[in-house]
């Protein structure tokens, strides 16, 4: 065997590269960890964490002119403010390319921690009517796993990332391993009883959020200050992220080795012994190319990240891409269909409000399509996240008046609504697919290209879920003043996942049922670019699950030699 | 560069907004404005103007007005770098001959001058010379106009917003008119509201949805 500096190369440190470099750190292995983007260290690179809108140049509202310029992409979604736009990637630096036709808003944070940083922290068990989905209407290729097989992992990595969350039951999405649930404001538990008595296959549940509510002081971690800003860092530790949780206990083994500033641009692949033999990237400050080797590698670079790294790593032996004998490389990727089913005016509640920001919403789990085939026009399901909130001075906006009468009236806590946001499966196409562009990125790597168009199944699942979130808020006291039935933007749900699936068939797929490639032994993928399905839910800790399992096989493949 | 008409240089209306910001004592970064390209620079009396019309929308109650807190200094800000859509091109279809004179070369509307003259013309000559009674009957007459259920476009629209914007995210907005709670610590998840209560700036789900 080759001796290696490093038993494991790690590409990339979001959600699964931090756990990845955890689990096989703890199992003993010498890790390498690639990051593309910058150094952000817990409690001391947060630069924004702890200023108020007056601190801020542009008030924390941003700078329109800079964001056109630069995040124009980026800009569009919600969560990117002054506060948090140095947790997201500058666009002109980052670019990529849209098919003819196609619109896909691609929503980036290259730097240590990832995504881990800016992610909405919603952590959801998947279920088999998810697992068992593609084998059940035909779309995809089945799972080569199902609940049983992951059940145990979900248990191991709620335990460590510490989720908060109400147990009710639903074999639709499992209850887990929970801290104590963040409670439902007043409205909404009088919509969750209210529904559930027209509805009783319909349950308002509080979102379940990887907010701790009680401290992990074993983890240097705080309980949660409910102030709802967590995208810009959280000093707390307060919520799951890499620099929270991971990658100080992979710190404590001694050896994991971190390495900012480095974009993986190809992996090599030895055509005798079928394996990747050296990892290749570019210091992005000084432009140098280097190179380590490693017994495996994980991708954990983001879905379309991994897959375009085995794009750009196409060899002699391997002409369409590394790993991709089956030809599937890149195609059947996914994003939830997601738009604002409904928005209400919530009367009954005006004398009644909350204190402090709960950094979760509600969510109504799926009900369609489970033991009955009910959704017309489409065989998956949808779910809806949202809650009900107190408006406060923006709603001046839209307001008329002008004087001591409006001021006075801002000046009061605004009235209740709720709003309910759907997010609908995404089909597995394989007309939505990434490929390299001939365009090149300012480090000379070609683009990556993406191919997207929501379908007429999440078309009808969409105007469903219209129809149904008007009924039940209608049926329920409520007043829906609007909602939409039409998708936003592939990218927008920023579940994008898919195009290095999972599958039985090494023919048809990429990666067998331990995110192992099927041409590569020693290449693992477990970020969300293996997913052969996408369900409804958010699919954070499936993809952390999936790593945690892929890890304990890896590790006992690499101890009888398999690897 | 040409110099306006004003007599106002870039460097010498970030100096002003220097002064501004330590007259009031707040932080500079607030009101930065060293970076307008001159046409973007306002008159002097359009730099009045705004700040007048701020204080006609949120006037000086119990606590301090949007004028005294550099609303319109803000706003002049906010317009020249396109917040709130701002900079954005105005569709054909709703640029009527009344808002012509005022687009930009580039697509956008000019947002002060419309003002300017939108506010002169209803006053039938020099708004600012009106007395505060008449400005807030003749603002109050464009506001109706603007924001009501099915109005056609109009730049006051977006004009209000950035006021509101400029006087709540301002110290005194945010946390003396309303309430601002960097760390609640706790969530108390009903609670009666108390005569007076007053809305959270701190509130971020409620600034996004609200």
């Amino acid at each position: 065997m080759q001796n290696h500096e490093f038993d494991a190369i790690v590409v990339g440190s979001g959600i699964t590269g931090g756990w990845a470099a955890k689990q096989l750190t703890e199992a003993g292995l010498k890790v390498l960890m690639l990051e593309r983007g910058r150094k952000i260290e817990h409690q001391v690179d947060y630069e924004n964490e702890t200023k108020a809108p007056w601190d801020m140049p542009f008030r924390g509202v941003g700078d329109t002119e800079l964001y056109k310029r630069e995040y124009p992409v980026q800009m569009l979604n919600r969560h990117f403010t002054e506060f948090t736009q140095d947790h997201f990637v500058n666009d002109a630096d980052q670019p990529y390319q849209k098919a003819k036709g196609s619109e896909f808003d691609w929503f980036r944070s290259y730097q240590l921690g990832g995504r881990s940083l800016t992610w909405g922290r919603q952590c959801y068990r998947w279920s088999d009517y998810d697992f068992g989905a593609n084998k059940r209407d035909g779309f995809g290729t089945d799972w080569p796993i199902r609940y049983d097989d992951l059940a145990a992992w979900y248990d191991l990595v709620e335990d460590f990332v510490g989720v908060s969350g109400a147990h009710e039951g639903l074999p639709q999405l499992p209850d887990g391993k929970f801290l104590p649930a963040m409670e439902l404001n007043c409205v909404e538990a009088a919509m969750r009883e209210r529904i559930l008595a027209k509805y009783p296959d319909r349950l308002i549940t509080i979102g379940r959020t990887a907010n701790l509510t009680e401290a992990r002081p074993e983890q240097g971690r705080a309980h949660c200050q409910y102030r709802s800003i967590c995208a810009r860092g959280c000093s707390y530790g307060a919520y799951f992220s890499t620099q929270s949780a991971t990658l100080p206990a992979a710190k404590k083994t001694g050896l994991l080795t971190v390495v900012t500033d480095a974009q993986v641009t190809k992996l090599d692949h030895d055509p005798q012994t079928r394996r990747v033999s050296a990892v290749h990237w570019v210091d992005t400050k000084t432009g140098e190319a280097k190179r380590a080797g490693s017994r495996i590698v994980f991708l954990n670079a983001g879905a379309f990240n991994s897959v375009h790294l085995l794009l750009n790593s196409a060899s002699e032996a391997m002409p369409n891409g590394l790993a991709n004998s089956s030809g599937v490389l890149g195609t059947h990727i996914m994003d939830h269909a997601n738009t604002m089913a409904a928005m209400a005016v919530v009367p009954g509640f005006e004398n009644r409000t909350s204190f402090g920001n709960r950094p979760t919403g509600i969510v109504i789990p799926r009900f369609r399509n489970l033991d009955k085939l009910d959704g017309d026009g489409f065989t998956r399901g949808y779910s809806f996240q949202g809650g009900a909130l107190q408006g406060t001075w923006t709603r001046g906006k839209r307001m008329p008046g002008i004087g001591e009468g409006f001021k006075e009236e801002i000046h009061k806590i605004g009235p209740w609504t709720m709003v309910l946001v759907v997010f609908a499966d995404s089909m597995p196409r394989a007309s939505n697919r990434l490929t390299l562009s001939k365009q090149l990125d300012p480090r000379g790597v070609p683009q990556l290209e993406i191919a997207f168009a929501h379908g007429k199944e999440e078309l009808a699942a969409l105007a469903d879920a219209k129809k149904e979130a008007a009924a039940m808020l209608n049926s329920a006291g409520a007043h829906v003043v609007m909602g939409f039935d039409q998708p936003g933007h592939g990218g927008t749900a920023i579940h994008e996942m898919g195009g290095a699936r999972m599958g039985w068939d090494p023919e048809t797929s990429v990666l067998n049922r331990w995110s192992q490639s099927h041409d590569v032994a020693n290449l693992f993928v477990t970020d969300g670019a293996q997913m052969s399905s996408s369900a409804c839910q958010n699919p954070s800790l499936t993809y952390m699950a999936l790593t945690a399992r892929a890890c304990d096989a890896a590790v006992k493949m690499l101890k009888e030699g398999a690897i | 560069m040409s110099t306006p008409a004003s007599g106002w240089t870039r460097r010498e209306f970030a100096g002003g907004a220097a002064l501004l910001a330590l007259a009031l004592g707040i932080p500079a970064a607030a009101v930065k404005l060293t970076d307008l390209d001159a046409a973007d620079v306002p008159s002097d009396r359009q730099r009045k103007l705004i700040a007048e019309v701020s204080e006609l929308v949120i006037p000086k109650t119990d606590t301090p007005g949007a004028a005294e807190v550099g609303v319109g200094d803000f706003v002049i800000l906010a317009l020249a770098h396109g917040l709130s859509g701002t900079r954005d091109p105005v569709a054909t279809g709703v640029i009527t001959p009344a808002l012509a004179p005022f687009r930009r070369r580039d697509g956008p509307l000019n947002h002060l001058d419309w003002l300017e003259r939108r506010l002169d013309h209803a006053a039938g000559g020099d708004f600012l010379r009106r007395d505060k009674d008449e400005q807030s009957r003749l603002l109050a007459a464009i506001d109706g106009e603007a924001m009501a259920h099915g109005a056609a476009y109009s730049p006051w629209v977006a004009i209000k917003g950035l006021i509101l914007t400029g006087y709540y995210t301002s110290e005194v907005g945010g946390s003396q008119e309303l309430r601002y709670e960097l760390v609640p610590g706790k969530w108390e998840p009903d609670i009666p509201i108390q005569p007076g209560d007053r809305a959270f700036s701190s509130d971020w789900t409620a600034v996004d949805f609200g």
